[in-house]
């Protein structure tokens, strides 16, 4: 058949194009990152020229402490869109979080209100966030649904539950670890903060440093490829949407800590995790998510939270912010994307 | 047959597979030894890729036995295969786009301590691997996305290598390699099989086969027909084994009348790639256009299409000028063009080949604005019918068809189009060859119904067989143009290496 196909002598200006090409793409997304980081640390100066005590160390130790229940989400939400992949419409996505989280704070503080102690009611909590995370993992990894779909199903099973449970009241609770969360503190740095920092140190060692975050990132990379590399890509997922329950739990306990209570409308909290979460990506090189980009994002959304407050803005405009954030790294991202598909 | 003893590293004996009604293996063998290298052809189709997803593990087979180094391997999962050390080498580039060159080697056997990796250890050796087999050096922390096609082929194998395997199976490794890299590829596989590893090579390339194979495999109609060898078996034999009729056939001959120019180019020039271009196509005719990469033939053809705007010149479709900005226009202007790469431009593959074929021409089954189903239906069933796509039904998505199919509805579309003048960009690569027989007869069907064809391609048999003339391009110029006696393969190939020029003259 084909016995006489011209051969090229092309390939050594294919190759050139192709560098250049990745060359191109390379210091385009250099610029993105470079830009971001350019936008936030703008901001964060206006907010040291302009908004009064944002610099002192009681303003800021107070933003780590508020940023350590949206760390803990938005950690979960991470794992969710590292393992499924952080295609904007079919990708991983765990809108239920802050419902569960809810759920998990009102099934604690009920069990401690109930009088059951400190142990059994934190393992309680534990377990009602994990189960949530399985329901996900069984609708989207069981049931094949879009996970933008199946979570947000759970998120309303997770808010009606949390509702039928505190029969929409503020559940007040106390217990000796709720009081070490509140006032206990270690070298100087309040135990909320701890909670931060010890969980980000094991969630970035777990993510960054073990083969199952590098076996992760390849099932939300190419889950074709991670097939074929031998991985179950099933379980990763499944374990990300379990990962996130566990997550909205210990954030659970941390809410409750700092309310003293459970209260409704943690729900709210979402748009800020997904905020964080996304955000992460630009901090990165790959421009994957990523628990240390995460980290900074949090501290950043806290931040911008806070020189508002300072600067007698209104909260609402906080909200707006971070919706248009979503958007522009989204757009953005799926440029980039976009742009290296045509291969 | 050699006689040497060889030692057997997998055999398959009678495999069989239904789906459903379709019998895709039938007591179907294959026998890889260790330190060969072995072909395994046959058109889409005949079973190659079913065997082969058999030994992944990745489908069940009815019945048959699996021997894999001397182990009965009774269920075999892609994990399973793995550790008995067959790997496999996919068309697709299975690598994670986002992962380092280390990581993607490392994938799934990672090298650190415990739970924990070491990056650095992975990038380094990775780094040693591609230098000591293919003597390639990167960057470190290069990431898989940034690096080429053949450059990620290679890093598939080396994923394979790293893990010590004594079965490497390579599905059409070469597509989309330029001939330098195929060179060191075919070094590379030829050294792994010194060191005693079964290769397995699936291509529809038959040069290729020829070179690189000690064995060949051929199958048909989901068996295996023989095994010969290519160094003894002429190719014209293979290639019969394969489509059971003779080679012969491959091009139909036709007699048309040749009518008035339908297509005139004149003075057609794109700076930086071609100047002075000027030809015609007359009805009934095909005419083949030929040149090297970068000597401007495809630049012509892209004008033609609209996807590039020429600085100057005429383009005349049945005497009237057409301004060929873009694709819309061109398309407009009665022009049915087929893109080379099909799967970009060609077909949509996420719909069902009804809406594929008759997207182009929808208004011709809508009169009041709504499609007439019935209609389209009929027509296009009429299509697939003459067409002999394989597909289980009109509604079936193109995606799950075989290249061959994806092409021929590619061109489906355009005929329920009735252009005047259709333009066609290599409508042949990666085809397999009863479809290439099927497109040559389809070009033949249209240019004897008065279309005229302009087929760009760098297959010189192809061209030979099909064509009426073929012009050939060399630096952006018209070098020649052949007919009759004078248009066979090595004036042609002459010609477009500008050994020499012109045989009957240029047809401006």
């Amino acid at each position: 058949m084909s016995a006489t196909v011209l051969h090229t002598e092309a390939g050594v200006s294919d190759e050139k194009q192709a560098a250049a090409k990745s060359a191109g793409r390379r210091f385009g997304a250099l610029v993105v990152r470079l830009g971001a980081i350019a936008a936030f640390a703008a901001i964060m100066a206006y907010f040291v020229i302009f908004a009064p005590g944002f610099t002192s160390t009681f303003n800021l130790i107070n933003v780590v402490e508020q940023s350590a229940i949206l760390g803990v989400l938005a950690y979960g939400m991470t794992a969710v869109i590292i393992g499924g992949g952080s295609d904007v419409t079919e990708g991983g996505i765990d809108l239920s979080i802050a419902a569960n989280m809810g759920l998990c704070a009102a099934v604690y503080a009920t069990l401690l209100s109930m009088g059951y102690g400190d142990f059994l009611s934190v393992l309680a909590a534990i377990a009602v966030g994990m189960a949530v995370g399985a329901l996900n993992a069984l609708a989207v990894v069981g049931l094949g649904i879009l996970p933008l779909l199946a979570t947000l199903a759970v998120l309303n099973v997770a808010a009606g539950m949390e509702l039928t449970l505190t029969q929409n009241t503020v559940v007040g609770a106390s217990s000796p670890l709720l009081g070490v969360l509140v006032s206990g503190s270690f070298l100087g740095i309040s135990a909320l903060a701890w909670a931060l920092i010890v969980f980000s140190a094991i969630m970035i060692v777990i993510v960054h440093g073990t083969s199952f975050g590098l076996r992760l990132y390849a099932v939300g990379g190419h889950p074709e490829a991670a097939r074929a590399a031998g991985l179950s890509v099933p379980f990763y997922v499944s374990f990300t949407y379990v990962l996130s329950g566990f997550c909205a739990a210990v954030a659970s306990i941390l809410t409750v800590s700092r309310l003293s209570a459970s209260t409704p409308g943690s729900g709210e909290l979402l748009l800020s995790v997904l905020a964080a979460a996304l955000l992460g990506t630009v901090f990165s090189r790959r421009f994957v998510p990523t628990m240390g980009g995460t980290l900074l994002s949090v501290l950043f959304i806290g931040l911008l939270a806070n020189g508002f407050q300072l600067l007698n803005v209104s909260s609402y405009w906080v909200n707006g912010v971070q919706g248009a954030l979503i958007l522009l790294v989204v757009a953005i991202t799926s440029f980039a994307r976009g742009s290296e598909g045509s291969r | 047959m050699q006689t040497a003893k060889r030692e057997i590293a997998v055999s398959m004996t009678g495999i069989s597979k239904r789906f459903g009604p379709v019998r895709a293996l039938e007591d179907a063998n294959l026998e890889i030894a260790r330190g060969s290298i072995l072909g395994l052809v046959g058109q889409n189709g005949a079973g190659k890729s079913t065997i082969i997803k058999v030994l992944a593990g990745i489908i069940k087979p009815d019945s048959g036995s699996i021997v894999i180094n001397g182990e009965t391997a009774s269920t075999l999962t892609p994990a399973s295969v793995e550790k008995l050390g067959v790997h496999f080498i996919h068309q697709d580039r299975l690598l994670v786009p986002t992962a380092t060159v280390g990581e993607a080697v490392f994938l799934g056997h990672e090298i650190g301590l415990g739970p924990f990796v070491s990056r650095r250890a992975m990038e380094r050796k990775a780094a040693d691997l591609l230098k000591r087999f293919f003597g390639m050096e990167l960057p470190a922390g290069t990431l898989v996305k940034d690096l080429t096609t053949a450059q990620q082929k290679v890093v598939q194998i080396t994923r394979a290598l790293a893990q010590k395997a004594s079965v490497l199976v390579l599905d059409e490794p070469t597509a989309a390699l330029v001939k330098r890299e195929v060179d060191s590829l075919f070094d590379v596989l030829r050294r792994l099989r010194d060191d005693g590893i079964a290769v397995v090579f699936i291509s529809h390339y038959m040069q290729e086969i020829e070179k690189l194979c000690d064995r060949v495999t051929v199958m048909r109609n989901g068996t295996d027909v023989g095994t010969v060898d290519p160094r003894v078996t002429p190719i014209d034999e293979i290639i019969s084994m394969m489509i059971a009729r003779d080679v012969g056939e491959m091009f139909p001959k036709r007699a048309v009348e040749l009518g008035a120019p339908v297509l005139e180019v004149s003075n057609l020039r794109l700076g930086g790639s071609f100047e002075n271009i000027g030809f015609n196509v007359r009805a009934g005719e095909i005419v083949g256009l030929t040149g090297l990469l970068g000597s401007g033939a495809k630049e012509i053809v892209q004008c033609l299409f609209g996807l590039k705007t020429a600085d100057g010149g005429q383009v005349r479709v049945e005497g009237r000028e057409l301004s060929l900005s873009t694709p819309v226009k061109a398309v407009r202007d009665g022009i049915a063009m087929l893109p080379e790469d099909r799967r970009a431009h060609g077909v949509a593959l996420g719909l069902s080949v009804r809406e594929n074929i008759s997207l182009a021409s929808l208004r011709r089954y809508s009169r009041t604005g709504m499609v007439s189903r019935s209609s389209e239906n009929q027509a296009v069933d009429g299509l697939i019918k003459e067409l002999s796509i394989k597909t289980p039904h009109r509604d079936a998505l193109v995606r799950e068809l075989s290249g061959g199919n994806q092409q021929k509805v590619a061109i489906a579309k355009w005929l329920s189009c009735q252009s005047r003048v259709y333009v066609l960009d290599e409508p042949t690569v990666a085809v397999d060859v009863g479809a290439k027989v099927e497109i040559y007869n389809l070009l033949n069907r249209l240019a004897g119904e008065g279309a005229a064809i302009l087929l760009l391609s760098s297959d010189l048999l192809e061209l030979v067989g099909v064509c009426d003339r073929v012009l050939v391009v060399y630096r952006g110029r018209l070098a020649g143009s052949f007919s009759g006696p004078a248009m066979n393969s090595d004036a042609l190939l002459a010609a477009s290496s500008g050994a020499r020029s012109n045989a009957d003259g240029v047809a401006a």
